[in-house]
C-alpha cells in the first residue's frame, strides 16, 4: 500500500485522530455505495477518487505546492473558480460533511450552529483534514451568520479572505459583487505572483463552463423515465467535482455519461419503473453526507435531481465567454454567480421558480425539502416555497436533519408514508 | 446464514491498481475498485474487489503483465456493518 503517513505528518496532521476517521469512511462507503445493485461500470472512477480522497489528490496538491503553486480552499458556490484557476492556483471545496468533526467544532462554536459549519471548523482545528492542511488561503463569504463569525475564529489557524456577498440582487449589488471579485483577484495575484490576464481568464471561464456542461449532461440523463444512475451516485459525483482535478473530472464524467446514455437507449434502469421520483431541495450536502439520499433510496424513492449547492446551483447557467476585457469578463462572472438562488438573498422568488421548473423538467412526483439544523435561511424560506408548491399541486415534505444517524428510522417512516401518497404511475394504475 | 467471501487485490501504488483495472476491463472478470478494508491496511488507498473464483484468472494476468506490481490477494468475509440499521 502507498504510505501517505509521511505526507500527512509533513502537513502537521493529527495522525492518530485521522486514523479514527479513516476507520469509519470505508465502512460507511461500503454500506451506502458498494451495496447498490447494477451500478454503472464507470462509477469505478469515483470509487477510486473516494478511496484515494486523503491520498493521491493530496499528493497532487503537494506537488503543485512544491513548485511554488498555491492551493485555495472555499466553502461556497459563490467563490469564483475561474479567478482561482486563472491565477494559477488550485481550488478545493472544504465543507465538512461528517459528524466526526462536530465535537471539535463545538470547542469554539456554540452547539446550536449548523453541522456543516461546526464540522468545517472542527476539521481544521483538529488537524484531521489534509485538504485544510494543504491550503495556503481560505476564502469565506457572507452567506450566513454562522459562517461569517466562524471566519473570525478560523483566522487564528489559517489566512482567510472573506468575500462580501450582497444579499439582494439590484444593479448596485451586481456592481458591488464585481468589486469583490476584483479585490479577491488582486489578493490572489499578490499571493501567487501571477497576473490574471484576459487570455488566462478567458481560458478558465471556458474550462469551468465545460465542467458545468458535463454536470448538466450527467443531470440530463436523470430526466429519463428509466433512471440509469442512482441519486446517491449523482450526489457523489457533484461532491467530487468540488475538489478533483478539473480536466480529469470532465473526461471521466463524460465517459460515465456515454455509458448512461447507452443505458437509456437500452432501457436499463437502477430502479423499478414505478419508483417515486424525488426532487431534493435545500441545504448543501458536503462529502461524506449521503444520509438523506441513502434513506430516500432505501425507502422506496429515487432522487432525480438536487436543487442544492451540491446540485443544480453549482452548475446551472454558464459564464458568458464573449468578454474582451478583464472588466467585461468580471461583469460576466458577477452576472452568472449572482444568478444563483441561495436562501441568503431577499427576496428570493427565483429559487421557488427553480424548484417548480426542476420538478417538471425531471418528471418528479414530489419534493423533499431538506435543511440542516439551525440553518435559518433555508428553514425560514420553506414557508414561501411551500405556499407556491401547494398552489401548483406539488407534494412536499420538510426534513430537518443533521449528520447523526440517530434519527434515520424516524425519517424513513415519514418518507415511506410520503412516497405512498405520491401519484406515481403505479398509483394511477391502481385507481383506474 | 450464507457467508459471502470476496477477494481483495492490494497494490504498492494506485498506478499499479489502475494498470490492472485496464486489463480487467478487457476481460470477463467482474471487479470493483474499493477503499482498502482496514483489516488489510491502515493506509488509505485503493484495492480491487473480485469474486474469489476469478483469482486464478487474475494471477494469470499478473504473470502476463510483470510490470504490474501487487502486494497480495486476500480473501475476506464481506459483512454489512449496519450503520443504518436497515
Amino acid at each position: 500500500m502507498p504510505d501517505y503517513r509521511e505526507m500527512w505528518k509533513s502537513l502537521k496532521m493529527d495522525i492518530e485522530k485521522h486514523d479514527q476517521l479513516c476507520e469509519i469512511l470505508p465502512r460507511f462507503y461500503e454500506d451506502i455505495y458498494l451495496s447498490q445493485e447494477n451500478r454503472p461500470e464507470a462509477m469505478n472512477y469515483y470509487n477510486f477518487v473516494v478511496s484515494e480522497v486523503h491520498g493521491l489528490r493530496i499528493q497532487e496538491l503537494e506537488e503543485h505546492r512544491s513548485k511554488g503553486g498555491k492551493v485555495i480552499g472555499s466553502f461556497c458556490v459563490f467563490v469564483p473558480d475561474e479567478i482561482i484557476d486563472s491565477g494559477g492556483a488550485i481550488g478545493v471545496g472544504l465543507c465538512g460533511g461528517s459528524e466526526f468533526w462536530e465535537p471539535d467544532g463545538e470547542r469554539v462554536l456554540p452547539r446550536n450552529t449548523c453541522p456543516l459549519v461546526k464540522a468545517s471548523i472542527g476539521a481544521k482545528i483538529s488537524s484531521t483534514c489534509p485538504y485544510f492542511q494543504s491550503c495556503d488561503l481560505i476564502v469565506g463569504e457572507t452567506t450566513c451568520d454562522g459562517k461569517k463569525k466562524s471566519w473570525e475564529i478560523l483566522r487564528d489557524y489559517i489566512p482567510v479572505h472573506v468575500m462580501d456577498l450582497p444579499q439582494m440582487k439590484r444593479e448596485k449589488d451586481n456592481i458591488s459583487w464585481q468589486d469583490e471579485i476584483k479585490i479577491f483577484m488582486e489578493r490572489l495575484e499578490t499571493m501567487t505572483g501571477n497576473r490574471v490576464t484576459t487570455e488566462k481568464l478567458s481560458e478558465s471561464i471556458k474550462l469551468m463552463n465545460r465542467k458545468r456542461k458535463t454536470l448538466m449532461r450527467l443531470y440530463n440523463t436523470r430526466k429519463s423515465h428509466r433512471l440509469p444512475i442512482s441519486g446517491k451516485d449523482a450526489l457523489l459525483i457533484s461532491q467530487i467535482a468540488f475538489y478533483d482535478n478539473t480536466e480529469r473530472f470532465i473526461e471521466k464524467t463524460n465517459e460515465l455519461c456515454d455509458e448512461l446514455e447507452k443505458r437509456i437507449e437500452d432501457s436499463i434502469s437502477v430502479f423499478e419503473d414505478d419508483t417515486p421520483r424525488i426532487l431534493v431541495s435545500g441545504t448543501p450536502m458536503a462529502i461524506p453526507n449521503w444520509k438523506l439520499h441513502h434513506i430516500i433510496e432505501t425507502s422506496g424513492g429515487a432522487v432525480v435531481c438536487e436543487e442544492t449547492c451540491t446540485g443544480t446551483r453549482y452548475f446551472e447557467n454558464l459564464v458568458d465567454e464573449g468578454g474582451k476585457t478583464l472588466d467585461e469578463q468580471i461583469k460576466a462572472l458577477a452576472d452568472r454567480y449572482l444568478n444563483i438562488n441561495c436562501a441568503c438573498f431577499t427576496p428570493n422568488m427565483g429559487r421557488t421558480e427553480d424548484i417548480v421548473r426542476l420538478y417538471r423538467e425531471y418528471n418528479a412526483h414530489g419534493v423533499v425539502y431538506f435543511t440542516l439544523p439551525f440553518c435559518q435561511t433555508y428553514a425560514t424560506e420553506f414557508k414561501k416555497v411551500k405556499d407556491v408548491l401547494d398552489r401548483e399541486g406539488i407534494p412536499v415534505i420538510m426534513i430537518e436533519t443533521g449528520y447523526s444517524l440517530q434519527d434515520t428510522g424516524q425519517i424513513k417512516t415519514r418518507l415511506e408514508a410520503f412516497f405512498e401518497m405520491l401519484d406515481t404511475d403505479k398509483g394511477r394504475a391502481a385507481s383506474k | 446464514m450464507e457467508v459471502k467471501l470476496k477477494a481483495y487485490l492490494i497494490f504498492p501504488s494506485h498506478s499499479d491498481g489502475l494498470a490492472l483495472e485496464k486489463v480487467l476491463k478487457n476481460s470477463r472478470v467482474k471487479y470493483t475498485i474499493v477503499p482498502t478494508p482496514r483489516v488489510l491496511s491502515k493506509c488509505c488507498g485503493i484495492s480491487i474487489e473480485i469474486e474469489p473464483e476469478y483469482i486464478s484468472l487474475v494471477e494469470g494476468f499478473l504473470y502476463d503483465y510483470p510490470n504490474i506490481n501487487i502486494e497480495g490477494i486476500h480473501i475476506l468475509e464481506k459483512k454489512k456493518s449496519n450503520l443504518f440499521n436497515f
